[in-house]
């Protein structure tokens, strides 16, 4: 990768480069999703989910990322475009309100890289045989004459 | 509510103006924001970074005040950005070969003192590094960088004012520009 000169006005925010958001598909299932916008990357080693107040039964499978050499890091994982996790709970909390959050550290293809970052939202899970929720964002776009 | 004509005429043109001033506020900011590696306030910037003390990786505090006079560039990086770690080599060279005309380049690491030291103690910088935590990414948005990526590098003459502001790597040829034109 050659060194770029990167104008500050073709970055996008931490959470705009990696929108996060969730929706609750049924009464023991939520749907993280990440919209990774193009020419940025996450880091598959660096993403962790969580649920509160109802714990995680294990660890969420992740979908297969892509490989990517990096002269420092070796070979590691990442995830481009949309991510889509499912992550099951111990126990189903029908109808109930759960913060998912979801840590995840990535960079921009352009030369630089951006701190961990913590995104939450707060979403009820649908009740036994109801339909999934519609997804949550955690940084809604907000429009302003000022963007 | 405004009943009369003239009143109401008066109304609009207050509301008009206003529109059309904060629009302007708008555009200003708006463009500020864009500017590619503009300079941002000198002064209040320069000064900011001038009153740091920061610990370096023996933990041994280190006043930037040590450090005017000279044509400081001071780099935010930290072990986890791989671009940062592809520009250091850079950094390196044109420390050792400037270091003698006043060239100062200070590191400040976003990052875990041992992962710093580790780091270090194999790729031997020549220039002192500093730890500032996860706390020095906001300390480099006072410094100009909206997004708060890193790296982020803030270039400050001899006589304390910041004329460079770079997000992402250097390529030799401009950092070499730059610096010359300081010297």
């Amino acid at each position: 990768m050659s060194p770029v000169a990167a104008a500050q006005g073709d970055l996008l925010p931490n959470e705009r480069a990696f929108a996060f958001s969730a929706r609750g598909l049924d009464e023991k299932t939520v749907e993280a999703h990440f919209v990774i916008a193009d020419g940025y990357y996450l880091y598959r080693d660096k993403l962790k989910f969580t649920v509160e107040p109802e714990p995680l039964a294990g660890t969420p499978a992740l979908p297969p990322g892509k490989m990517k050499s990096d002269r420092f890091f070796g070979t590691v994982e990442i995830y481009r475009g949309e991510l889509i996790a499912r992550l099951p709970l111990e126990h189903a909390l029908p109808g109930q309100r759960v913060k998912v959050s979801a840590e995840s550290q990535g960079c921009a293809d352009l030369g630089v890289c951006y701190p961990p970052q913590l995104q939450s939202v707060s979403l009820p899970l649908p009740m036994a045989g109801s339909r999934p929720g519609s997804l949550v964002e955690a940084a809604p776009r907000k429009k302003s004459w000022l963007d | 509510m405004v009943e009369s004509a003239p009143g109401r005429v008066l109304l609009w043109t207050l509301a008009s103006v206003i529109a059309v001033a904060a629009l302007g506020v708008g555009v200003y900011f708006g463009q500020r924001s864009l500017h590619p590696s503009a300079a941002p306030e000198a002064g209040d910037g320069a000064s900011a970074v001038f009153g740091l003390t920061l610990p370096d990786q023996d933990g041994k505090e280190q006043a930037f005040a040590q450090w005017r006079g000279k044509i400081l560039v001071v780099n935010f990086w930290a072990t986890w950005c791989a671009p940062c770690r592809e520009e250091m080599p850079l950094f390196k060279a044109a420390q050792q070969r400037l270091g003698p005309k006043g060239i100062q380049f200070v590191g400040i690491a976003a990052d875990q003192a041992d992962k710093v030291r580790e780091f270090v103690s194999e790729s031997h910088p020549d220039y002192p590094t500093v730890i500032g935590g996860f706390g020095a990414i906001e300390l480099s948005r006072t410094l100009g960088n909206r997004v708060g990526a890193l790296p982020y590098t803030v270039i400050i003459d001899r006589s304390g004012r910041i004329v460079q502001t770079q997000l992402g790597p250097f390529s030799e040829a401009k950092l070499n520009g730059i610096l010359s034109q300081l010297l």
